[in-house]
């Protein structure tokens, strides 16, 4: 390890600043200790930072009233998606209403780059970055999530996330 | 049309045009931005949609391009601020009722809506009504889907169905803003030709079953191609990705087939897809459990070679089994490039068989020179013209019915036989495998797809005439040069790389053996410091 020896006589003076680095360490010790609620750290495992409502997480897809997906397999998302990590798989829906709609959709979410382009690109609505972020899996295959994952998993309390554009409001509204 | 010039000017530009041309085509000749959607080269003129605008001097109103044949000395533009507010609005006027559907329509990426909104569209929508609301999803036959919220009436698919299929299945119906493109009650579109309605159909209103949500069109490449489907050799474009081809669509040749292409033809981009391909070479098992074993298609043809071809004991003369060499049999279907042909039918002269052991293999003799008026002929082979013609420079021109005369007689041992790509059009091609089976020793069978599992029989993938070069030769005796879109099949040769390795000779291969799939270019990303 090489050491920069320097010649001026300002050098000679290091206390002073180690004496100002241990004040503010004492200072912050002495805080933490009279105001517990004011310290930085968190207590991990027990205790969650909650982050604001545009935190870029893990994808929601969002779903109708009727509770079927709100996607309609339009590959916007896939397109825009620079990470290459969703693959979407259409078919063609029985109501004529629907007409497209996703059999299989799936994030890659190790590859994912959690840009939120999938979001912006997203023209009703369909895919979210919700809030959660923490991801542990057993194994690969468990960070590959699917259609059933995505829309209607545990932490979602059921039901889903409903989707903010409507289809029949929209014809209502003689879009 | 006369043969007469005369010169015009368009946007200061000259040019010199034959007499009886319309302005839209002076326009196009000269590559020159004009706005249209209801007229197309290939079909007469309607006049409906309004916006081929142009400013023809001496005259005061607005003329439509299409409709307005070009005259002596004529000087048109459609370069003024005022046309250009003329066509702008005419297409807000097409686009009042059109849906916003773009994200789940097919024809979005090729849609020429979206491209002549951005060309010369882009205002914002002053339409305060509700749209008027039509039919979605209704079902026009077994090939095609209709949307009527998104036809723009041009009346492109009516006109076809009177002028070129001439089956007049499509109609427009009821007046005003409740017009919309119908079929006749019990006549659904089930025409050989339907499918080029969805081709020249600008927006999304007829979409082909075939193709619908497989694929968004901006994740395909396009290359061009000949259709191998029957001897009329259409010129076509297929659109691919890594994973395949997904369609088939015409391209304009004037000689051959015009702008249009049969709905028969379009199913061929099927075969050089992965599913059902002959993915390994299959080589007679000596195991009693199973017939046949998977090995690289070289690793076989070197087999093929140690066993059938090597030198025997006497020294100069090929045998196996004590089997002289002409006891060998090439039979040959006309699925293959010229090319392919040269190369292994001097093979075999020179190794294997007489001129009189090689037969031609015509699939529907019975309706063989069928032809329907338009493209669809009943020689479903590309590549007849060009077969018969080396047979006949080589002289190996034997009727069918001396190799059948040659079975009965004597045992045979070998029978080399370049099989069909298409094994759909050879309907007999499993008795007849069956029936040459049982009257040899060995079939080394040349095949795209797999089809008999035996003792007997060696079977070797080929490469599909999506996956080499080559030239092939139509009815009439025009000779096509084909290119290799891309290549699906690892291990498939073709007939000429298959002689290579017969011959004893090591096998350059110019083109990557396989094309691994790669990474997804994003334009978003890619392009955006243009954008």
């Amino acid at each position: 390890m090489s050491r920069v020896q320097r010649k001026n006589s300002a050098a000679v003076w290091f206390l002073p600043p180690i004496l100002k680095g241990l004040i503010f360490t004492f200072k912050k010790m002495l805080s933490n200790l009279s105001r517990k609620n004011k310290m930085l750290t968190l207590n991990y495992p027990e205790e969650h930072y909650s982050y604001g409502p545009r935190f870029k997480g893990n994808h929601i897809l969002t779903v109708k009233k009727d509770g079927s997906l709100r996607c309609t397999a339009c590959m916007l998302c896939a397109t825009h998606c620079p990470a290459n990590c969703i693959k979407i798989l259409a078919s063609e829906h029985e109501s004529p209403e629907v007409e497209k709609y996703p059999i299989a959709y799936e994030i890659d979410i190790l590859r994912c780059v959690f840009c939120g382009f999938c979001e912006e690109a997203c023209p009703v609505d369909a895919i979210r970055m919700g809030p959660e972020w923490q991801t542990a899996g057993i194994n690969g295959s468990s960070f590959v999530y699917d259609i059933k994952y995505l829309a209607k998993r545990d932490s979602l309390k059921g039901g889903g996330v409903l989707s903010r554009v409507d289809d029949q409001e929209r014809h209502k509204a003689g879009i | 049309m006369s043969d007469k010039l005369i010169k015009c000017e368009i946007n200061n530009k000259e040019i010199e045009v034959s007499e009886g041309t319309s302005i839209i085509e002076a326009f196009k000749k000269l590559d020159q931005p004009i706005a249209h959607y209801c007229w197309h080269p290939g079909l007469s003129v309607a006049g409906v949609c309004r916006l081929c605008m142009v400013e023809i001097e001496g005259i005061p109103k607005f003329q439509i391009a299409c409709n307005t044949k070009v005259t002596e000395g004529m000087k048109i533009s459609n370069q003024s601020e005022k046309i250009k507010a003329a066509v702008r609005w005419g297409l807000e006027f097409h686009l009042i009722n059109h849906p916003l559907d773009c994200p789940i329509c097919d024809q979005a990426g090729e849609c020429e809506l979206q491209e002549q909104y951005m060309q010369f569209g882009k205002y914002s929508p002053n339409m305060s009504e509700n749209k008027v609301k039509k039919r979605k999803v209704v079902d026009l036959g077994s090939k095609i889907v209709l949307d009527s919220e998104r036809c723009i009436l041009c009346s492109r698919c009516v006109r076809f169905t009177d002028e070129i299929s001439k089956t007049h299945e499509l109609g427009i119906f009821n007046r005003g803003d409740k017009s919309e493109i119908g079929i006749f009650k019990d006549k659904p579109l089930e025409n050989e030709y339907a499918v080029n309605t969805v081709d020249i159909c600008p927006v999304g209103a007829l979409t082909s079953k075939e193709f619908r949500f497989k694929q968004r069109v901006w994740y395909l490449k396009t290359a061009d191609s000949i259709c191998t489907g029957c001897s009329t050799g259409c010129n076509i474009e297929v659109d691919y990705n890594e994973e395949g081809l997904f369609r088939a669509r015409p391209r304009y040749n004037k000689e051959i087939n015009g702008y249009w292409m049969c709905d028969k033809g379009r199913e061929i981009y099927r075969l050089p897809n992965r599913i059902g391909r002959l993915w390994k070479a299959k080589v007679p098992s000596s195991d009693s459990d199973k017939s046949s074993y998977s090995i690289g298609s070289v690793a076989a043809l070197k087999k093929i070679r140690k066993l059938f071809l090597e030198k025997g004991s006497d020294g100069d003369s090929y045998s196996k089994n004590g089997l002289k060499a002409d006891e060998a049999i090439l039979i040959l279907t006309a699925q293959y490039t010229t090319e392919e042909y040269e190369d292994l039918i001097s093979f075999f002269l020179q190794f294997l068989g007489s001129k009189e052991s090689i037969f031609y293999w015509k699939n529907n003799p019975e309706n063989f020179d069928d032809f329907d008026g338009l493209l669809l002929r009943g020689d479903k082979n590309p590549n007849t013209k060009g077969l018969l013609e080396i047979l006949q420079k080589k002289e190996a021109l034997n009727p069918w019915e001396h190799l059948q005369k040659t079975l009965e007689e004597k045992k045979v041992g070998t029978i080399w036989v370049a099989g069909p790509e298409n094994q759909k059009v050879y309907p007999d091609i499993e008795e007849k495998l069956r029936y040459f089976e049982s009257h040899c020793e060995n079939i080394i069978w040349w095949t795209a797809h797999p089809l008999l599992d035996s003792q007997k029989v060696w079977q070797i993938p080929i490469k599909t005439f999506f996956e080499k070069e080559g030239t092939i030769i139509n009815f009439a005796g025009r000779a096509q040069k084909i290119k290799a879109v891309s290549f699906f099949v690892p291990s498939a040769l073709s007939l000429s790389e298959s002689v290579v390795i017969l011959r004893g000779e090591e096998l350059k291969r110019s083109e990557p053996p396989f094309l691994k799939a790669p990474r997804k270019a994003n334009h978003f990303t890619y392009r955006k410091k243009v954008l």
